[in-house]
């Protein structure tokens, strides 16, 4: 949560109580207490990393409310050497 | 010292409760007791957001009473003060999820670890005042220098005695020093003389609480503001210091001073 609050700094009070209420409304209505998805967050790092490269630093997961949907939506941003073939040779193009 | 659990509530609603808990329990902190704040309004939780910890609630009192965590898990670490933790409450439950007397178990768990236990109370007449009222040992009732937040405070100031919990103290919240002078707003010895109840702490209105509101950074962590001094005077006060009692400034007339406002 600490990106949440880089993203914070510099902005105004009322701006940051906005986007606090929004995050906290969703889990909320979801009733799904947002440490949750911290805990959820550090388990999905542990599973994928073990099979491929990840910046873990970056990995988001976040609910969305679509009408009556809620999802998951989870970002997973692969690091470079992920595009090598796991025996180590280059892709060929 | 003993442990001591502090239940901070109101006779009106929206006096200033939650915003005090939060300050309080800082301020405490910052004096190096071990303080945790437990929000006593099950279903309407609010000192998460406003402390700005919403964000790692896991867990709640009401998970811990019905043994899906152990205390330990539900308490979360405020790592801005050397030893400060919130008990969040449930968001989806109603007042009747915690028991007068699991409550008190409850902060007899927690006493074992920590020097003050405060309770953010929901307002004295509405369901689930009992439950925070049953483990007190101070009971702070929060009044507005207005009529109406007086005059309820004065039942609740009876409902204390009678539960055999009193005497209950007063904090005097957004108290604005200059429309006393103009005697325009009741002033601190109006409201002592009126109910016949000691003053704890006079919090100044300061425009300086809604900022910090909206960032979920209590004004008692690091601030100089008038509220934020006033709640270090109430923490020295509940630690036992001797402390005498003065009324900040508010800080709209501060900036009318020094014109900035
Ligand atoms: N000293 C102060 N100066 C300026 N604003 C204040 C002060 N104290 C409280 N407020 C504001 O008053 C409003 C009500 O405060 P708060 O939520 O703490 O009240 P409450 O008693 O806990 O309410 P409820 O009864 O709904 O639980 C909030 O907007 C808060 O920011
Ligand atoms: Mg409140």
């Amino acid at each position: 949560m600490n990106a949440l609050k880089q993203l914070f700094k510099g902005r105004n009070s009322a701006d940051t109580a906005k986007q606090r209420l929004r995050f906290v409304l969703i889990h909320d209505r979801a009733e799904i207490p947002p440490g949750v998805l911290d805990l959820i967050k550090d388990d999905i790092i542990a599973v994928i990393s073990r099979r491929l490269p990840i910046d873990r630093s970056s990995v988001s997961v976040n609910i969305d409310v679509a009408g009556e949907e809620n999802r998951l939506l989870v970002d997973i941003p692969l690091l470079a050497e992920s595009r090598r073939r796991p025996d180590g040779a280059k892709r060929q193009l | 010292m003993h442990p001591i659990v502090v239940t901070i509530t109101s006779g009106k609603g929206g006096v200033g409760k939650t915003t005090c808990a939060a300050n309080t329990g800082c301020a405490l902190a910052l004096l190096q007791k071990k303080v945790v704040v437990i929000d006593g309004d099950i279903g309407l939780r609010n000192l998460d957001i406003v402390m700005g910890l919403e964000n790692r609630i896991v867990y709640d009192s009401v998970d811990v009473i019905e043994g899906r965590c152990r205390l330990r898990q539900a308490l979360i670490r405020d790592k801005r003060a050397p030893e400060l933790y919130l008990l969040p409450t449930a968001q989806t439950r109603d007042k009747t999820a915690i028991s007068p007397q699991q409550m008190v178990q409850l902060c007899d768990e927690l006493r074992k670890e920590f020097d003050f236990i405060i309770i953010d109370s929901p307002a004295g007449i509405e369901q689930g005042f009992h439950t925070c009222l049953a483990p007190a040992n101070r009971v702070l009732i929060v009044t507005n220098p207005e009529v109406s937040s007086v005059r309820d405070s004065d039942r609740v100031i009876g409902l204390v005695e009678s539960q055999e919990k009193g005497p209950a103290h007063l904090i005097i919240n957004r108290l604005v020093k200059s429309r006393v002078k103009r005697q325009e707003m009741l002033s601190m010895e109006d409201i002592v003389e009126v109910l016949s109840t000691e003053v704890i702490g006079v919090v100044p209105e300061d425009e300086n609480i809604l900022m910090s509101t909206n960032r979920g950074h209590p004004v008692a962590l690091n601030g100089q503001t008038p509220a934020a001094m006033a709640f270090h005077d109430i923490a020295r006060r509940l630690s036992g210091e001797d402390v005498p009692l003065q009324v900040q400034q508010s800080t709209s007339f501060i900036k009318r001073l020094f014109g900035r406002g």
